[in-house]
């Protein structure tokens, strides 16, 4: 009764319910992703903004003011777009009622609230910094805000691909470990990306370089990331015909072109050109901060179409997929269904 | 012993009479769902929308077998799903084994898990466990975040577009306040649906699957109930389980489900560990000397 014998990758390509969707897929649309997009750019934005701040704050001065903006904006926004997304919004506060280690939502909300708090204390003390002991005082706290700020940053753009894994969406949760990588690395580039945009528009050319090299870095790591995911989803069962529709088209583009090669090359030919096309190193920044928006919102499209997938759920849901103790051979019971007549392969 | 007999002076309470279960806070319940016992009269379907109160569906045939109501959903509880299977070579019925003639029938519900995937997503603290071990959406918490829905690993809990909230079924948690078995499981005609105690149930059910296979049914197996198939991947059990002839899929229900939580510390430890080595590396690039100036 082993479907291994099959010789597939995940065994089951058998009969389904009327091609019934298997399971419910998930209510959010471009306000989560979108959310997911400001907070990750945010939260790489002020980490950065704290190793600038740390490294050299002359030369940094222009990036912290504007990644402090930006964050409060960003964690403002954001949490704006998860308000509209509830389907009772005037309950929103319930989010706050309970603390729950095993929903990303849950501490997610938290982080959200500490990032928020922090970003704002630092667009505060920007505000309010200048000559004399006020003014000194508001710098103070600022410097000290982006500290938590940075480390809740940190957390603010990549728990988010937790709280897609933890669901029992096959395309977010065939690999998780992916999943995370890619969405840290994109924020990384999405960041720098942002921030070097302010640094040109400024004539702070000699920075915004180095926020090119640090966003080219990012958006190599995560063209790599999404190669190996790729092939990481398909190991455990994620048919490919997902990616041949029309979702899967789109999310492919932004990880292979917009958000990949074509920022790549923008920054690459400015850089080999002695930084002497900074147009071009202004036109890899755009693109990629559109790519990066495309890549959140294609991953949740993605998730969706995969959820009322039979093929990909019951693919995906196989005994194979198990932790490694729990998996078939160690307890035949769980893989052997004697009353299948229909689970075997159909030519 | 279904119906304990009736004495001058005995207390009885309903779920007693009718299910042969005192229920009481603090013990665990649950259905069994022996679909051999189906006959597809969709009584269990009818009595869950009346109790709960319900809409019904739209009316419009669907074409699959004589299931117009396709899934449980905000406004379904109970779904009874029809697979009828003529055979590989298209025998005919007379050719066919015994017990339906492989037409197969189930009447699906939410499986109140333990540790049970919605309950653990729901960052509200909207979904609850109750005395009876049963899983429960409260209406007057619920924000309709949503985030039960894709955490599922059924496809049971969904959202109504209409009041905003949550849906599935309670185990009639009100019913069992008053001493009530549910409503499916007591209009079922043929005992298909069985609510009692798990530790009842579950030896119920290891005894019907070992007669239905001395009597031929080799096929007969559980799916939910400890160790088998269904409690899965962090799933320990599933407090309302099945009796199936067939793989799960054929019913709409995965082989081998996984506890979603299990996937929070793999996707945020990859996540932070490459958002801090790039910050990392970004300190380096950050930090050269000034090279050049425009």
């Amino acid at each position: 009764m082993s479907r291994r014998d099959t010789g597939e990758r995940s065994g089951y390509a058998g009969q389904n319910y009327y091609d019934q969707p298997p399971l419910k897929p998930s209510p959010w649309d471009w306000t989560v992703s979108g959310y997911i997009y400001l907070a990750g750019m945010a939260g790489a934005a002020q980490t950065l903004a704290l190793v600038g701040q740390q490294l050299d704050r002359g030369r940094y001065r222009g990036m912290v003011r504007n990644a402090r903006y930006l964050a409060s904006f960003n964690a403002v926004a954001g949490a704006v777009l998860l308000i509209i997304d509830l389907r009772t919004p005037h309950r929103w506060y319930n989010m706050m009622r309970i603390f729950r280690t095993t929903s990303p939502m849950s501490f997610g909300s938290y982080i959200l609230t500490a990032f928020g708090g922090f970003s704002g204390l630092t667009a505060i003390g920007e505000l309010l910094r200048g000559p004399g002991p006020a003014g000194r005082a508001a710098e103070a706290l600022a410097d000290i805000a982006q500290f938590g700020a940075a480390a809740t940053g940190a957390g603010a753009s990549t728990y988010t691909a937790s709280v897609l894994s933890a669901t029992s969406t096959p395309y977010w949760a065939a690999a998780p470990a992916h999943l995370g990588l890619a969405f840290g690395s994109s924020s990384v580039a999405v960041g720098a990306a942002a921030l070097s945009l302010g640094e040109r528009s400024a004539g702070r050319h000699e920075t915004a370089r180095r926020l090119d090299d640090v966003a080219a870095l990012a958006t190599a790591a995560h063209f790599v990331i999404s190669r190996t995911a790729e092939s990481r989803r398909r190991e455990r069962g994620i048919p490919g015909d997902l990616k041949a529709s029309r979702e899967g088209a789109a999310l492919e583009g932004a990880e292979l072109v917009v958000a990949g090669l074509l920022p790549l090359a923008a920054y690459g030919i400015n850089r080999f050109a002695g930084g002497r096309a900074p147009a071009l190193s202004i036109i890899g920044s755009l693109v990629l901060i559109a790519g990066g928006f495309m890549l959140r919102h294609g991953t949740l499209k993605m998730g969706k179409r995969s959820a009322v997938h039979p093929r990909a759920q019951f693919r995906f849901a196989q005994p194979e997929n198990l932790p490694p103790w729990e998996r078939p051979g160690r307890n035949l019971r769980r893989n052997d269904f004697p009353g299948a007549r229909s689970g075997r392969r159909r030519g | 012993m279904r119906n304990p007999p009736i004495e001058p002076g005995m207390h009885l309470d309903e779920g007693e009479l009718t299910s042969g279960t005192h229920i009481e806070a603090g013990r665990q319940y649950g259905f069994f769902t022996d679909t051999t016992l189906c006959i597809g009269c969709k009584a269990c379907e009818v009595a869950c929308k009346e109790w709960n109160q319900l809409p019904a569906e739209e009316g419009e045939l669907s074409g699959m077998s004589y299931d117009n109501t396709r899934a449980l959903s905000a406004t379904t509880w109970r779904h009874v799903a029809f697979v009828e299977q003529m055979g590989p070579e298209r025998e005919r019925p007379d050719a066919m084994e015994p017990f339906q003639s492989r037409w197969l029938m189930m009447s699906d519900v939410c499986k109140h898990c333990e540790p049970a995937p919605c309950l653990e997503a729901c960052p509200t603290g909207a979904i609850f466990r109750t005395e009876f071990d049963t899983v429960v959406v409260q209406q007057d918490i619920c924000n309709g975040c949503g985030y039960c829905v894709p955490a599922c690993p059924f496809g049971v809990v969904d959202l109504d577009e209409g009041d905003g909230k949550a849906h599935k079924c309670t185990l009639c948690y009100d019913r069992l306040k008053g001493g009530m078995e549910p409503a499916c499981s007591k209009v079922c005609p043929t005992d298909s649906i069985q609510f009692g105690e798990l530790s009842d149930l579950d030896r119920r059910a290891h005894e019907r699957v070992s007669n239905l296979r001395e009597r031929g049914m080799e096929g007969a197996y559980l799916y939910g109930a400890p160790g088998t198939p269904g409690a899965t991947g962090g799933l320990k059990r599933l407090n309302a389980f099945f009796l199936l002839l067939d793989r799960p899929e054929i019913y709409n229900l995965p082989s081998a489900p996984t506890r979603p939580a299990d996937r929070i510390a793999p996707s945020l430890g990859a996540g932070l560990a490459a958002f801090v080595s790039l910050t990392a590396l970004a300190a380096v690039l950050l930090a050269g000397k000034q090279e050049w100036r425009r």
